[in-house]
């Protein structure tokens, strides 16, 4: 645009504004096969997710070729979280939708948006494992998409293998194999606060542990009869924190270290261990291919060697909104989902990093070495609990501040399990649990 | 001697901190858009061992479905025609309610200042929208963008107005103008200095806005540039090299406007500044 002749200033805007117009009227349009019936499936963002869901709603439509299914994507985290409710709100979800399960399932209110699929013929290929954390009140509403994982302690395996060192099954081993570690020149445990989320493994990924000692910490939580502070097996993961900060086993920069700055060091053998959850299989299969499979898994351990759990966690659900009109194409594609050829379909797409949740899928052999770790323990239900998040809904937002601080030297590890249980109970207030007022 | 320090010395400064507030950021930027991404990963500020802008430019282009082609298409149509309405609008509304008294003034001027005091909720919005049909349209957008924006550009255009003489508004009336003439021929031209001051700021923030269409504007098809950067960072895995190489291709539209509008950029500013 000019700006000297002044005349020709509103015949400018004009013609602009006009011409923008028609060009607006042109795109709001939409191309569409008339035979094929197009439903929509809102996934999040990951790399991962979009290319299992596109390659899904490829397959799905070479065996239905009447049904389309576009993808949307969203944000992960509270953005994310606001986008489903508020689309859910608005009575404008997408076709199908992909969200997590457990605590955050519960908050989007699903006896009064979602279409129950108890009585589905699909659902009987559902593990059992899966069907509670996607349950509320009778009805069953969600198929599992993606797999299992675990917040364990992924491993370089060469540098055990250099120092000798076996697979630790208590805690005291591993601060054994720690030193060892340590004393070789090597940092002992990866740490990155830069990431903040990352440093509540200790204590959430040591969940196994605790419902082990106490099988009933999750109920007696939500009912308010239990406390961080006060249970002696949920203040480890806090104790075991302070213990390996105190030890000096992180590495020197934990402070500054970031969550793909953590994965280098430990693809590279610049640290030996990192608790972390095994949703970062995917991208170190990404970046560091030729490493993958020196990385192996363990649980965090706990006090008794002889059980030795891992701590999991559910894949997300897909759920059907009661908004949609195309409820007989939604429900084929999540049948097809929750087949063995949905698994599958994932499988060729992005590998399988975890166990499925669905009857009958099977990995193939080559998958990741931190994989065949894990399988053992899905395997065995008495091996392994899901983390406390799936089965309470009680989970305080400031727990990665809380165990940055923990594990910085900064709060000890009782202020801090405290100082968790505060900012749970406002939490549990919130949701108007019974026993917290 | 301290007259040289002072020509030289405050000149000097001035430069070293315009390259470390604005030139250090965009090179780190683009050194990152140009790695590789296990390198891209470490977010050094260093020189790339290994280059691959071609490979980074056509993996965010053709990022699902060229999604960033269609997102620039609607972000320009966006941003075009919200500017334009408002500008237009703005100043036409600015003007009359300078210009001609009524009792009706204070409740209008309220309404104007609450629309700059009042948050906007997302979800009645989405209702109105859904009541008029407009919700998930490019169209619907547009107008959130123009309410949000014109209270703003009411007050900077008013405040305008108010230096321009009403002499000329009389003459203009007694030479037989009519009043949309009266607006458009002798009045609009006037404010050229105050138009382009609301034609950078709207346009930026319209062009980086990014909460409005992630809620009003859902869908792929409908992604603004702004919302393309998702396609890249997530909780677990973020592509630092492709996200960077994303955020300095939609960072290049507003850098030549600049370029090229500098001079007139500059004068504008500066003359909203001392006049409004």
């Amino acid at each position: 645009m000019i700006f000297t002749p002044k005349r020709r200033w509103p015949a400018i805007a004009g013609s602009v504004t006009a011409a923008a117009l028609v060009l607006t009227g042109c795109s709001a349009g939409g191309g569409g096969n008339s035979d094929a019936k197009t439903i929509t499936w809102l996934v999040d963002n990951t790399e991962n997710t979009i290319t299992y869901a596109e390659k899904l709603a490829e397959d799905f439509n070479a065996a239905n070729p009447d049904i389309r299914v576009e993808i949307e994507t969203r944000p992960q985290g509270g953005d994310g979280d606001n986008i489903v409710k508020t689309r859910l709100a608005t009575g404008d979800m997408a076709d199908v939708f992909s969200y997590n399960t457990g605590s955050l399932f519960q908050q989007i209110n699903p006896e009064q948006n979602l279409v129950p699929l108890t009585g589905e013929p699909y659902m009987d290929n559902v593990s059992d494992s899966f069907k509670p954390v996607v349950a509320a009140g009778d009805d069953v509403y969600g198929v599992p998409v993606g797999t299992g994982s675990a917040g364990a302690v992924l491993y370089n395996k060469k540098v055990f293998e250099e120092l000798g060192l076996s697979v630790p099954k208590t805690w005291e081993e591993f601060m054994e194999n720690s030193r060892k570690i340590k004393d070789s020149g090597t940092a002992a445990i990866i740490q990155s606060y830069q990431t903040t989320w990352t440093s509540q493994l200790f204590v959430l990924g040591d969940f196994a542990n605790v419902a082990a000692a106490n099988p009933t910490f999750a109920e007696d939580y939500t009912a308010n009869k239990v406390k961080y502070a006060t249970d002696p097996a949920a203040i480890k993961g806090f104790e075991h924190l302070e213990e390996a900060y105190k030890a000096g086993l992180f590495n020197e920069d934990f402070a500054s270290t970031t969550y793909p700055q953590a994965l280098e060091k430990l693809a590279n053998g610049d640290g030996a261990q990192y608790p972390i959850l095994s949703f970062a299989l995917p991208e170190l299969k990404v970046s560091y291919p030729d490493q993958l499979n020196d990385i192996g898994l363990f649980p965090l351990p706990g006090d008794d060697p002889a059980k030795n759990p891992l701590t999991i966690w559910l894949p997300g659900g897909v759920y059907l909104p009661k908004s949609t009109e195309n409820v007989e194409e939604a429900k084929k594609f999540l049948a097809f989902i929750a087949s063995t050829e949905g698994c599958d379909s994932q499988t060729e797409a992005v590998g399988a990093n975890g166990p499925y949740l669905v009857e009958g899928c099977d990995l193939p052999d080559d998958v990741p070495t931190a994989v065949k770790d894990m399988l053992p323990f899905f395997d065995d239900e008495t091996r392994n609990s899901p983390a406390l998040e799936f089965l309470s809904p009680v989970k305080g937002p400031a727990l990665e501040q809380i165990t940055v601080e923990v594990g910085s030297g900064i709060r000890s590890a009782k202020d801090g399990a405290a100082l968790y249980d505060a900012d749970v109970t406002k939490q549990a207030k919130q949701l108007n649990l019974p026993g917290w007022n | 001697m301290t007259a040289a320090i002072k020509r030289y010395g405050v000149g000097i400064l001035a430069i070293a901190v315009t390259f470390v507030v604005f030139v250090v950021p965009l090179l780190f930027m683009a050194l990152i858009a140009v790695k590789d991404r296990r390198e891209a990963n470490r977010l050094e500020f260093s020189w790339p061992t290994n280059f691959s802008f071609v490979e980074n430019f056509q993996e965010v282009l053709s990022a699902r479905k060229f999604m960033l082609v269609t997102a620039f298409i609607n972000s320009t149509i966006l941003t075009v025609v919200s500017v334009a309405i408002l500008v237009i609008l703005a100043a036409m509304v600015a003007w009359v309610l300078q210009r001609r008294r009524s009792r009706w003034n204070p409740l209008i001027n309220f309404l104007i200042l609450a629309g700059l005091i009042i948050p906007p909720a997302v979800i009645p919005t989405i209702w109105v929208l859904q009541g008029l049909g407009l919700f998930k349209t490019l169209t619907g957008l547009i107008f959130i963008e123009v309410a949000f924006g014109i209270s703003f550009c009411i007050l900077l255009f008013r405040a305008f107005i108010s230096s321009i003489p009403k002499e000329l508004d009389e003459a203009a009336v007694i030479d037989g103008c009519g009043p949309i003439r009266l607006f458009f021929r002798v009045v609009f031209p006037l404010l050229k200095s105050v138009i382009v001051t609301v034609i950078v700021v709207q346009s930026v923030s319209i062009f980086n806005t990014f909460q409005n269409p992630l809620y009003f504007l859902p869908g792929d098809a409908n992604a603004t540039v702004q919302l393309t950067l998702f396609n890249f960072q997530s909780q677990f895995t973020t592509a630092y090299n492709l996200l960077f190489m994303n955020i300095l291709l939609i960072t290049i539209p507003p850098l030549v406007m600049y370029l090229f509008f500098n001079r007139q950029i500059v004068a504008g500013m500066t003359a909203g500044a001392v006049k409004g």
